[in-house]
């Protein structure tokens, strides 16, 4: 069972497609953590929305690969060199299990990589396990700054 | 220019040279010093000047004769004293304006004075001194020939001649009218350095030289070299005295006075000897030259005794050698114009064919080929590590060690025309004296300098028969007061000599266009490879846009797919559902949208396999396949099958992960379509020298070692040999024999001939199948 918090953990999802977005948000609520959702449908929005968020301290960013505008391997190239944003995890969820996809994202910095299963319980199970892992097992960044992102 | 010291000590070592005290005693005419002789020919008189102040510093010592002073009185004095002030001041002014350096120019006709007749007065400077030289003039009372309107007809009539021979008679011809001497001949150099009279006119009682061939001593080398500097030297009495300067040096320098530009410069004995040989009693002869190189000579010879040729004529002949020299080449390109055509026309033939067939094998086996060009005997291209060979030719082992022989020839150093030839190959590679009959004659040219690849042409030996003026062996000498010396041959007779190891010569058309196709084939070559990179560059690009295909396959076809299995997800789910006619088909629904999801994945995974670098390396089967059977699983499959190997594999050059997917893709049908209770796999091989026969392989498979696997199946017919292998392609319902995408042997099938192996079967329904197959990687592939 999740730990009683007393602020809610902020979640900025970059997906662009609805159906995706929706089966996020199922296995959000299934998780049963206190989470406020900010979605943002493309890489840029997401960014604008995470650097709106970073005094809130993001606890996560699920992030899906392409997006129109500034996809998704473009934000989290920008999210891992900017000192502000740095330490927010990132996770991938992409359709592609292209290799060269998967060698880039890490490359870039992303904490975790996971291909969306089509079978809808299977993609909704993939979800709530690293919600929670990310909100129960993971030791997150606290609200202190480190040295090197002064 | 100052003939550097002879290496040879000279009797004259240690006092200057003079024709008159020494020239009998040259034992070697590559030594005499013939640009100083010391000496004028007597006919004419010659003043040395101080240019500051025109002081006398050296004088003929005929001086008396022609300006009626003798020599010494003039010595220190002003030039005045020996050609009045009016002379002087004439003088003063030419030399202020003219450009008389090296160049000696008709300043002024002296008037006559007591018994001294008119003198035509010539002037340069050389070496920092004004040298005068004073000789009859021809100008008359009656006035000139207009020289200017002569030369312009014989330069039209030039112009017009088809053949570098007629140009060259219509040469002679018109210098036998302009000087009126009895023989003028164009005297041809050969690559040897022996001569030839090419074109002949003369006086119609005299003997004809025309084709005869001269040794190359009797134009001995320093009177080539004056020939490089002048362009018209007079002899007009051969048996005519010499005046020696006085004093020999010049006073002010210590150093002979350099006489290259005189028109009065005194002949060598050997010369004046060898003119007498001839009877020939005056001369006058003028070079034609080429990019400073002599091609030949213009010889003008008299017989009935002197023969003054004026100032004003020496100046037109002089005048019309250097349109000679220029117009000859045109004139030998003109006769070879058809030829050049052929050969270009030819040449491009061969480069578009070569271009179209991708490679220059066609050289020498299309047609046309390198021998439907040049007039040779026999072609050869060493390209791509082989000779390739047309017509006569030497051996492929005489090639190869001619090949080498070119290696060094210094012509190929040339960064603008490397190119070598000639048409006597074994005097300059002994070796080649085996192929005279086929290669007395080559031409080569390389078509890149580390590769050594060469383009030759071979011209038979054509046994020759020279005509020779006079035995060219034969070297007279007589008794001279430092013993025998050398002197002229005296017998002009015709000899006749046949000459082996000879071709007939290459033309500098047939070079011309050697050099020209080369340039042509390199470009090819450098046009080849950049057409390769940019058919790699293509490839590259491809690839890219078969990745980008896979991306949307995989993203943009999946996540609608995701879309539709999560509604029927859902409406399933929804209680309100209850018909299940209804659940039934949303049932199918997201069944149907999994199975596409597979298919896809088989797809991406296909192309992947077609396109993936292979890490190929030395690899033992019998892990592969123990892994294999551990990722299928088989051991805890119901009723556990019996995989047998009955004798251990043996390694193979292979990429060890899509050797595995190979096995497991055939082990996995292997246990899935069989029905017997107790399924059976076999997994062997047959050596490459044991009997392949029972196998069925395929040609070009012999040879190899052939694996195979055999199961106690369902069997296939034999009619459905060739669909079990195509993409998505099920010989069973599809959820028969446990369902799968059809993908599996299309896999199987591009990883063997990714390794550039084979795969094939025999069958047997309800018995069993037999897959074999080759693996035949290639180290790096």
């Amino acid at each position: 069972m999740p730990v009683t918090r007393q602020t809610p953990f902020v979640l900025v999802i970059v997906e662009d497609s609805d159906e995706d977005f929706d089966t996020v948000q199922e296995a959000v609520d299934r998780a049963g953590f206190p989470v406020e959702v900010f979605r943002a449908a493309t890489g840029g929005d997401g960014l604008t929305v995470l650097r709106a968020q970073a005094p809130n301290r993001p606890t996560l960013v699920p992030m899906d690969l392409n997006t129109c505008g500034i996809d998704g391997r473009e934000a989290l190239a920008a999210i891992k060199v900017d000192p502000a944003l740095k330490c927010v995890p990132v996770v991938v969820l992409s359709t592609s299990a292209n290799p060269k996809d998967i060698g880039f994202c890490y490359a870039a910095g992303a904490n975790a990589y996971h291909v969306k299963p089509v079978r809808h319980p299977d993609h909704v199970r993939v979800l709530v396990d690293l919600l929670t892992y990310w909100m129960s097992r993971a030791v997150l960044p606290s609200g202190e700054r480190t040295a090197d992102e002064k | 220019m100052i003939r550097t010291t002879p290496v040879r000590p000279t009797p004259w070592d240690g006092q200057p040279y003079s024709i008159k005290r020494h020239g009998v005693t040259i034992t070697n005419c590559d030594s005499e010093p013939v640009q100083t002789p010391g000496c004028v020919q007597a006919h004419g008189a010659m003043l040395v000047l101080r240019p500051a102040d025109l002081t006398v510093l050296q004088a003929s010592e005929n001086t008396d004769r022609l300006l009626g002073h003798r020599a010494d009185t003039l010595l220190n004095k002003s030039v005045q004293v020996a050609i009045g002030s009016d002379g002087e001041a004439r003088l003063k002014a030419f030399f202020a304006t003219e450009p008389t350096d090296r160049n000696p120019l008709y300043a002024f006709t002296l008037p006559p004075r007591n018994d001294v007749p008119p003198l035509d007065v010539t002037a340069h400077t050389v070496d920092g001194v004004a040298v005068v030289e004073f000789e009859a003039t021809g100008r008359t009372e009656a006035g000139e020939p207009d020289y200017y309107a002569l030369v312009k007809k014989t330069v039209t009539r030039l112009q017009s001649a088809k053949t570098l021979q007629q140009f060259c008679d219509l040469t002679s011809d018109e210098f036998r009218t302009l000087t009126g001497l009895d023989r003028v001949v164009i005297y041809k150099f050969h690559a040897d350095g022996h001569g030839e009279v090419f074109a002949e006119s003369k006086r119609a009682d005299l003997d004809p030289w025309l084709g005869l061939h001269y040794p190359a001593g009797d134009i001995p080398e320093p009177a080539r070299e004056v020939f490089k500097q002048i362009w018209v030297r007079p002899t007009p009495d051969v048996a005519g005295e010499l005046a020696e300067l006085v004093p020999l040096t010049n006073p002010d320098t210590g150093r002979p006075l350099t006489m290259t530009h005189c028109a009065l410069r005194g002949a060598s004995v050997m010369y004046t000897e060898y003119l007498e040989n001839m009877k020939v009693t005056a001369g006058l002869t003028m070079p034609i030259r080429r990019d400073g190189e002599l091609w030949g000579l213009i010889a003008c010879h008299h017989y009935a005794g002197p023969k003054h040729v004026p100032y004003q004529v020496r100046a037109a002949c002089e005048f019309l050698a250097q349109v000679v020299s220029l117009q000859y080449q045109a004139a030998e390109e003109r006769e070879h114009l058809v030829y050049r055509l052929k050969l270009d026309g030819t040449h491009q033939q061969l480069l578009a064919q070569a271009a179209r067939d991708g490679g220059l094998a066609s050289m020498t086996e299309g047609r046309p080929n390198l021998l439907d060009g040049m007039a040779a005997g026999g072609a050869a291209l060493y390209h791509h590590d082989r000779w390739w060979r047309v017509g006569t030719t030497p051996s492929d082992a005489q090639l190869d060690a001619l090949g080498e022989w070119l290696n060094d020839r210094p012509e190929f150093a040339s960064p603008t025309r490397p190119l070598y030839a000639t048409d006597s190959l074994a005097q300059q590679c002994p070796p080649a004296a085996a192929f005279t009959d086929v290669a007395s004659g080559l031409v080569a040219v390389p078509l890149s300098r580390l590769n050594r690849n060469w383009m030759l042409w071979f011209r038979p030996e054509t046994i020759q028969t020279v005509n020779w003026g006079g035995n060219p062996h034969e070297k007279p000498t007589v008794p001279g007061p430092h013993g025998p010396r050398l002197t002229p041959r005296r017998s002009f007779e015709l000899f006749q000599e046949s000459v082996r190891g000879r071709s007939l010569p290459w033309l500098a058309v047939e070079l011309d266009a050697v050099a020209r196709l080369r340039m042509l084939v390199m470009e090819l070559v450098v046009s080849r490879a950049e057409r390769l990179a940019d058919l790699n560059a293509d490839l590259t690009h491809s690839n890219e846009q078969l990745d980008a295909f896979n991306y949307v396959a995989s993203h943009d076809l999946k996540e609608p797919l995701r879309g539709i299995h999560k509604y029927a997800h859902q409406l399933l789910e929804d209680a309100v559902i209850v018909d299940q006619d209804h659940r039934r088909k949303l049932s199918g629904m997201m069944r149907l949208a999994l199975r596409m999801d597979s298919l896809l994945d088989s797809l991406l995974h296909f192309s992947r396999v077609g396109r993936v670098a292979l890490a190929t390396e030395w690899t033992d089967l019998n892990e592969v396949v123990a892994e294999s059977i551990e990722m299928v699983d088989a051991r805890r499959s119901e009723g556990p099958p019996e995989i047998v190997v009955p004798r251990p594999l043996p390694h193979a050059l292979c990429d060890r992960v899509w050797c595995r997917e190979i096995f497991v893709n055939l082990l996995s049908n292997a246990l899935k379509y069989n029905d017997k209770p107790q399924k059976r796999v076999e997994v062997g091989f047959i050596a490459p020298d044991e009997d392949h026969s029972r196998s069925g392989c395929p040609e070009g498979s012999a040879g190899h070692t052939i694996y195979y696997m055999r199961d106690n199946g369902i069997g296939i017919p034999a009619r459905h040999f060739e669909q079990i292998f195509k993409m998505f392609k099920r010989l069973h319902g599809r959820d028969d024999y446990g369902g799968g995408t059809g993908a599996g042997l299309t896999i199987v099938q591009k990883l063997i001939e990714r390794h550039h192996g084979r795969v094939w079967l025999d069958s047997t329904v309800a018995e069993g199948t037999t897959f074999y197959f080759t693996l035949q990687g290639r180290v790096g592939t």
